[in-house]
């Protein structure tokens, strides 16, 4: 009898592997295919636009030969459908193609841009959700009303306050009145001479007034979130029976409330990660940061178009990956979203 | 939660702490700062295009010759630079130059005549695609325009060569400077890949600073180079090129003094910054001009392959009317609080000895404009307010490119302006690579944008009428004395018969107003009076940096 049980466990856990397999092997799938539909439409949305690279190669200065040997040397000449064909089977090789600005692999360019970008990421979303869930545990703990609206009322003003106005003023107020932190940049002129903790806070020290900027929106709208969610779920009955039967309140927080308060938290916090991965523009140029945002624009506005389908193209990668971690975050805390999350 | 907030609080102040210990300003390092808006993607002269990557490029990458702006009569002396001395033969058909024998590269290798051969070779080299590629047409070159090394230059020594000239060209020095690049870094990568080389991003220089360090985006330091021999002393150690790409953070940093010179200062913050009795206020007139471009021929016949006259702007009357319909004044001293001049000619003031003195803007006069409207049959008929001339009104949609508050202001005058005589403008605001897209193709009647003037004047890529080779004559300006004139100008003439026709092109220009040639925009340099002995000309700021002191 305990075998047949056994082997009928087994049975079941091979092929809930299988169907797991199956799943993500789909959901790559349908990955893959969302990244190959994102390239080509912006392939020929970017040749389709006004606007043409060569532009800059075209002055009194320069030579009219110059601008069609550039023209030349990126088959910009070729009709539109070649340039497809010719693109597809380099991303079918992995590559993306040269910069018209850079002159070197697109690839290259990215990866320098979102080295950076990627560290003020994870840095920006820690503080969101770091400083967001404390202050909901902060208020939920005192149970003050007043002390409540307060916040909420705070969160709502930081949250409707531009980034650009914000920004502004911590450079003001920080910088120029106070002169506590450099107004831009990411390192300090003479980074070199510090020794490596010296550099390491160097590098912390600018990115203060930009990791604020960059997080206020998002710990307001975290805390938002988090506080209604825990609110709505310690308002329900079955947690006044399991206070009831006697179970402490850290197991009911960490064990019933947190699962089913947090859930669509993660959902929006693995949007916000991809978002800020893709590049945040305005932090970046009021603080003079090399990120993804500012790559991007400069790609645009100077029609580089193997440069704006690479930086397109890592936003949307970024987007699909932080939405699977996302997904597996809120595995984590519900094994029930499993079956759900593979469909 | 305390706990987290004490833990978060420490790393805040950590910092602060770290700040008062370690920080040292550029004061300390015998360093200056120049705040730019945008990094440079190559320090290789063959590639570089943007004005601040030419203008660093060309500290590092000496040239033959070193070019200095003459403010006695606005023309550029040359001086010597790796080119010790020159002499032309009595009929220009030669050049004998003698390099000096103290000048090496960075990497200790003395600068030789194969050095300044390979970079004529690989500027002009089609597979390189350099931006001088196609601009070496008063030399010997094959039909791919690849200079003819064998036939263009006679080594006579590694310190002296000939350069020699074709029979009708134009020599000048002006065609034999570039900076001059390492053959012994180059000459063995594959021509079609020095785009990619690494030593575009490390270079290994000549001038009087090199790259010191390059923090992408960030900062490019150049450091003297004491085995230049441009070396002395006194030069400021470190010359710093701070990527600051908003404009309000480097106003700021100026005037905290962590910038210690910056261009291209807005006329708005003259007031404040004049406060600041550590900064000092350089205009630069003469380089820059903004015109309303009126298409001279008809947008839809051209794309049909035909050139007929645009019949709003196809006569030189409307053309001079609408000019004297703009207030231009207004806008200068409205915007411009006084600062610029205005321009009656593509020909600035600057170049004093070629500027035609007789050749006045077009003053502000309704009545005038009116009236050559009216001789040129256009007349408000139905007293809507607006002309008409046959079945045709006098309207016209007014292009100008987004994100610059100065053309944004002058558009808004310039319709206000004509509503007043009866033409009715409707404005448009257009990215500026869509403009440009626009212009090309020549299919706007009407715009506003402004001209980067070269040095020297160089007119026939913007007025010349074979449109096929001159795509940059946006308004499709056609006549045919003017284009004598400018092949003239393409001759060997003399320097009197060159100045001549230079004022008679100004002349003809003038009565044709074949655009609205609005104001001279300044360029308002500002910079921290530490800085000594600095001298910015319309040539440049930077380009003479080893020469500055700090007090």
């Amino acid at each position: 009898m305990e075998i047949e049980i056994k082997n009928k466990s087994e049975k079941i856990s091979n092929s809930q592997t299988k169907q797991r397999g199956k799943a993500l092997f789909k959901r790559l799938f349908s990955s893959l295919l969302t990244l190959f539909l994102l390239a080509s439409l912006l392939f020929i949305l970017v040749r389709l636009s006004p606007g043409d690279p060569t532009q800059k190669f075209v002055s009194a200065q320069l030579s009219p030969e110059l601008s069609q040997k550039i023209s030349e040397k990126f088959m910009l000449d070729k009709p539109v459908l070649e340039q497809y064909f010719a693109f597809l089977s380099n991303v079918a090789k992995g590559d993306l193609g040269i910069s018209y600005n850079y002159r070197l692999p697109v690839l290259e360019v990215v990866w320098e841009y979102f080295s950076f970008t990627f560290v003020f990421s994870i840095l920006s979303i820690c503080i969101q959700l770091i400083f967001s869930f404390s202050i909901a545990q902060f208020v939920l703990q005192r149970k003050n009303k007043f002390l409540s609206k307060g916040i909420s009322n705070l969160s709502l003003f930081v949250y409707s306050i531009p980034s650009f106005v914000l920004g502004v003023f911590l450079i003001y107020f920080f910088s120029v009145a106070l002169n506590l932190f450099p107004i831009s940049g990411l390192k300090s002129l003479d980074y070199d001479s510090f020794s490596f903790s010296g550099k390491m806070l160097d590098q912390l020290w600018h990115l203060v007034l930009p990791l604020i900027t960059l997080s206020a929106a998002g710990t307001a709208m975290f805390y938002k979130y988090i506080k209604e969610g825990m609110d709505d779920v310690l308002h329900q009955t079955y947690i006044l029976n399991l206070k009831a039967s006697g179970l402490k309140e850290k197991e009911i927080i960490k064990k019933h409330v947190m699962p089913n308060a947090l859930s669509p938290l993660i959902s929006v916090a693995g949007i916000e990660l991809g978002v800020l991965l893709g590049g945040a523009l305005i932090t970046e140029v009021i603080f003079s940061l090399p990120g993804m945002g500012r790559l991007t624009v400069d790609s645009i506005l100077s029609r580089d178009y193997p440069l704006i389908i690479g930086c397109v193209l890592t936003a949307g990668v970024v987007m699909i990956l932080a939405n699977f971690v996302a997904d597996i975050v809120k595995i984590k805390f519900d094994k029930r979203l499993l079956k759900g999350l593979l469909n | 939660m305390n706990r987290n907030i004490i833990k978060i609080s420490l790393l805040l102040i950590l910092p602060f702490i770290f700040t008062f210990c370690d920080s040292k300003t550029s004061k300390q390092n015998n360093r200056i700062v120049i705040g730019i808006s945008a990094d440079v993607q190559t320090f290789n002269p063959l590639f570089t295009i943007s004005v601040d990557e030419g203008a660093i490029t060309e500290l590092l990458y000496l040239g033959l010759f070193d070019f200095r702006w003459n403010e006695d009569d606005g023309a550029i002396d040359a001086h010597a630079m790796l080119a010790e001395k020159w002499e032309w033969a009595d009929d220009s058909s030669s050049i004998k130059i003698y390099l000096r024998d103290d000048a090496f590269w960075s990497d200790g290798k003395q600068i030789t005549v194969d050095d300044v051969i390979f970079s004529f070779d690989a500027y002009s080299d089609p597979l390189v695609q350099s931006r001088l590629y196609g601009t070496f047409k008063n030399l010997f070159v094959d039909e791919e325009n690849h200079i003819d090394v064998k036939e263009t230059f006679e080594i006579i020594s590694p310190f002296e060569f000939k350069v020699k000239f074709p029979l009708n060209s134009v020599p000048n020095l002006d065609v034999i400077s570039l900076p001059i690049i390492p053959t012994h870094i180059f000459k063995d990568i594959k021509r079609d890949e020095l785009s990619n080389s690494e030593y575009n991003f490390k270079p290994v220089s000549s001038g009087s600073y090199y790259l010191k360090k390059w923090d992408k985006n960030q900062t490019i330091t150049l450091a003297a180079n004491k085995n230049s021999f441009l070396y002395d002393n006194e030069q400021i150690n470190e010359i710093v090129f701070k990527v600051v790409p908003d404009y309000s953070s480097k106003i700021l940093q100026l005037q905290k003094g962590e910038i210690d010179l910056l261009e291209l200062v807005k006329v708005d913050d003259i007031e404040e910054i004049e406060s600041n009795g550590d900064l000092k206020i350089v205009p630069v007139i003469g380089r820059e001009y903004d015109y309303v471009g009126l298409n001279n021929i008809d947008p839809k016949a051209y794309s049909g392959g035909e050139i007929v006259p645009n019949k709003l702007f196809g006569s030189k009357n409307v053309r001079k009317a609408i000019s004297y319909a703009i207030n231009r004044k207004e806008i200068l001293n409205e915007y411009l609080l006084g600062y610029g001049e205005l321009a009656a000619t593509p020909v600035s003031s600057i170049f004093q000895i070629e500027f035609n003195d007789d050749v006045s803007p077009y003053e502000f006069n309704l009545t005038r404009a009116k009236s050559l409207l009216a001789s040129e049959g256009w007349i408000d008929i139905d007293q809507d307010g607006i002309l008409e001339k046959g079945n045709d009104k006098f309207s016209f949609t007014l292009y100008y490119p987004s994100g610059i508050p100065l053309r944004e202001f002058a558009s808004m005058v310039v319709r206000n302006n004509l509503k007043a005589v009866g033409v009715d403008v409707k404005l448009e605001i257009v990215e500026l690579g869509t403009l440009i897209d626009y212009l090309f193709e020549k299919k706007i009647d009407a715009w506003m944008l402004g001209w980067y003037v070269p040095i020297p004047v160089e007119l026939k890529p913007y007025w010349y009428s074979e449109f096929d080779s001159t795509p940059l004559n946006f308004a499709s300006y056609r006549n045919v004395k003017v284009d004598s004139l400018l092949d003239l100008l393409q001759t060997k003439i003399s320097v009197a018969k060159r100045i001549e026709t230079i004022k008679d092109f100004q002349k003809i220009v003038h009565d044709d107003e074949p655009v609205s040639f609005l104001y001279w925009i300044p360029n308002i340099c500002v910079y921290n009076k530490r800085i000594a002995e600095i001298n910015i000309t319309p040539l440049g700021t930077v380009n003479h940096c080893w020469e500055w002191r700090l007090k």
